[in-house]
């Protein structure tokens, strides 16, 4: 026998022999459908007056996360659909945050590239599917004690109706982002309702001391020799305060100092996130549009294919019929791959502007934003530095 | 004089040399990083044209491969003891959850027309990356595939599932359509890069397949004279070869 050296040739090799082992798997049948957990119809929680001030917690929405995907999950073209997904990690997590403040229910509510000790309660979601007609995010809300009040999956699906006439662009019919209301907005209504749920199950005491569990965790974070000793875990894993300062320590004065410019520049990151969502939310939608029609048109290919009698004809108008539906099932697809790459296409400058926005620094926003993080604890260093000083003269 | 002179020169060569090795440096970072993981590939890109003097004619080709199994029909007859090969497609990778019907294949004339009426492309354009090989013919989907050793589902539908592979350096579509109904494409090119083959078999349930050989000769196509990028909302967005599309895209 002789041997083979190259590695390549040996993998051609291989390949036809996996091809026949693969002719094994053929008709597996396909897996049913994963049950969705839909959120039904709801109606948004809105206070009618603002709570008392130990109710209005400020809020983190996080930049979402998705699932990754096997390599061998991809066919040729997935990653154009891949890039869209990432864009929605940071777009739909400014609809969810639009729904915290129409709730009236919160304090500040910001969109954040990154968990932020600053902030009462992070929101942290994971897109699991997104198109046209179904939108299934798993929500996880941790608040700064490391107390879980969410985590749940919450899914949402619309029809042909939950797109008006104004998602069609035309020459003559321009989008009206004023009255357009998300199709999948009951899943962001669900997720505000639950949130005023579990804060009214928690109960004022637990709420001031919420408030006072994150100054100190900020404190921490700003300064860890310094606040070192000030929290700690308790049995159930939740931090709890050991030591609090005084109303005027000026220790915690010069961080309430901080924790203000902070929030000063997580507003400029948030402001940010909204005109992202302005400037791309009329693409966006009319993407959503396309998907369910893509959607929609799959659906009755599927049917017209199970319905499809070929009757073991094997004449040639039957043999040039089932290549015509396979040829254009196919350039369908690829059409739909192309208005993708076209819809990432149309974003990318709002993309690239988002990354460019904090001048003085670098990297995309989230670099920025731990750029910011690292300035504002060595601005702390030196001015608690200089008060030592003084202190010492 | 002298002495200014040789510094002029000095300093010039120093200069020179200076220049040499950041232009180096520079040349070497520019350099796209070779992956050794990916195989090399026969270059295919280009626009081709058919060569209709060396490709079948499928009428011709049909009467000969009838003429081939008659003869080999009669060879059974006189010497009964020897057994038929059925062929198979080389990727069989079965048609996975597509219908299927009992019966016999599809007769060899309507195998031939089928191999026309899916070949009657007269002009092929080819684009290949390190990474992948996108194959445009009009009226027709696009063959993509990527470089790799491993087997490639490019598409797949109710109508059909497409895998491509590599078969040393022949490229090989199939394409599995419901009834046993199979389309196969190998694309060859030559070492010089200026003749490309393509072999076209249908099979239909097993049973041989028809083949169709056709020839094409690189030519030089028209530059395109405009440089598009595709958008959702205001479709195909072009202007001038050369100029930056991102103005376009930002207003």
């Amino acid at each position: 026998m002789l041997p083979i050296r190259n590695s390549a040739a040996l993998r051609d090799l291989i390949l036809p022999m996996l091809l026949l082992l693969s002719a094994c798997a053929q008709n597996v049948p396909e897996p049913p459908p994963r049950p969705l957990n839909l959120v039904g119809d709801v109606v948004l929680n809105q206070a009618t007056q603002i709570p008392a001030e130990e109710f209005l917690l400020d809020i983190g929405v996080q930049i979402f996360s998705t699932q990754s995907k096997e390599a061998e999950e991809y066919e040729i073209g997935d990653w154009v659909f891949d890039e869209i997904i990432q864009k929605e990690t940071q777009f739909l997590p400014h609809l969810l945050k639009n729904t915290l403040v129409a709730s009236n229910q919160w304090g500040a509510v910001r969109v954040i590239p990154e968990s932020d000790p600053s902030l009462d309660l992070i929101v942290l979601g994971e897109i699991m599917q997104s198109d046209g007609r179904t939108v299934e995010l798993e929500i996880r809300a941790i608040d700064s004690s490391g107390r879980e009040w969410l985590n749940q999956v919450y899914a949402d699906q619309s029809d042909q109706e939950g797109y008006p006439e104004s998602t069609r662009f035309t020459l003559d019919n321009t989008f009206d982002a004023a009255s357009f209301v998300d199709p999948f907005q009951d899943i962001y209504d669900r997720i505000a309702n639950d949130l005023v749920s579990v804060r009214s199950q928690l109960g004022l005491q637990a709420l001031v001391e919420l408030n006072l569990v994150t100054d100190l965790l900020y404190a921490r974070d700003l300064s860890p020799d310094s606040f070192a000793n000030a929290l700690t875990e308790n049995e159930d894993g939740l931090l709890t305060i050991v030591n609090l300062p005084s109303v005027d320590d000026p220790m915690m004065a010069r961080v309430a100092d901080m924790k203000y410019r902070h929030h000063l520049f997580i507003d400029t990151v948030d402001e940010y996130y909204q005109t992202l969502y302005d400037d791309i939310q009329p693409a966006y939608v009319l993407w959503r549009r396309y998907s369910i029609d893509q959607i929609s048109e799959v659906e009755t290919s599927r049917q017209e294919a199970n319905q499809s009698d070929y009757g073991g004809s094997s004449g040639f108008l039957a043999l040039s019929q089932r290549y015509d539906r396979f040829k254009w099932s196919k350039i369908f697809e690829r059409e739909f791959s192309d208005l993708a790459a076209g819809f990432n296409n149309e974003l990318a400058p709002a993309f690239l502007e988002l990354n460019s926005q904090v001048h003085g620094l670098t990297g995309t926003m989230e670099q920025q934003y731990r750029e910011w993080r690292g300035i504002l604890r060595r601005l702390f260093e030196l001015e608690n530095g200089e008060v030592a000083a003084g202190a010492t003269e | 004089m002298t002495i200014c002179g040789f510094r002029y020169f000095a300093s010039l060569g120093v200069t020179t040399v200076c220049l040499i090795l950041s232009a180096t440096a520079w040349a070497q970072d520019s350099l796209p990083q070779l992956d050794l993981d990916l195989p090399l590939r026969l270059d295919f890109s280009g626009s081709w044209e058919k060569d209709f003097g060396r490709s079948d004619n499928w009428e011709d080709e049909l009467s000969r491969t009838l003429r081939v199994r008659q003869e080999s029909a009669a060879r059974q007859q006189s010497s009964p003891g020897s057994s038929r090969i059925r062929s198979a497609p080389p990727i069989s990778v079965g048609n996975i959850n597509l219908p299927r019907s009992r019966g016999r294949g599809a007769n060899m004339v309507d195998l031939a027309r089928l191999a026309e009426y899916i070949s009657r492309q007269n002009t092929i354009e080819i684009v290949q990356t390190r990474d992948e090989i996108r194959i445009e013919r009009s009226g027709e989907a696009a063959l993509v595939c990527g470089v790799e050793y491993e087997l490639q589902r490019t598409f797949s539908s109710e109508h059909g599932v497409e895998v491509c592979g590599w078969e040393g350096q022949q490229l090989v579509f199939q394409i599995m359509l419901p009834d046993d109904l199979i389309i196969m494409h190998r694309f060859t090119v030559g070492s010089n890069q200026q003749v490309l083959n393509l072999l076209t078999s249908v099979y239909s349930k097993g049973g041989d397949p028809f083949n169709l050989r056709l020839a094409f000769n690189k030519y030089q196509a028209p530059r395109d004279e405009f440089n598009c990028i595709q958008t959702l909302s205001r479709g195909q967005v072009c202007n001038q070869s050369g100029a930056d599309l991102s103005d376009i895209l930002n207003n």
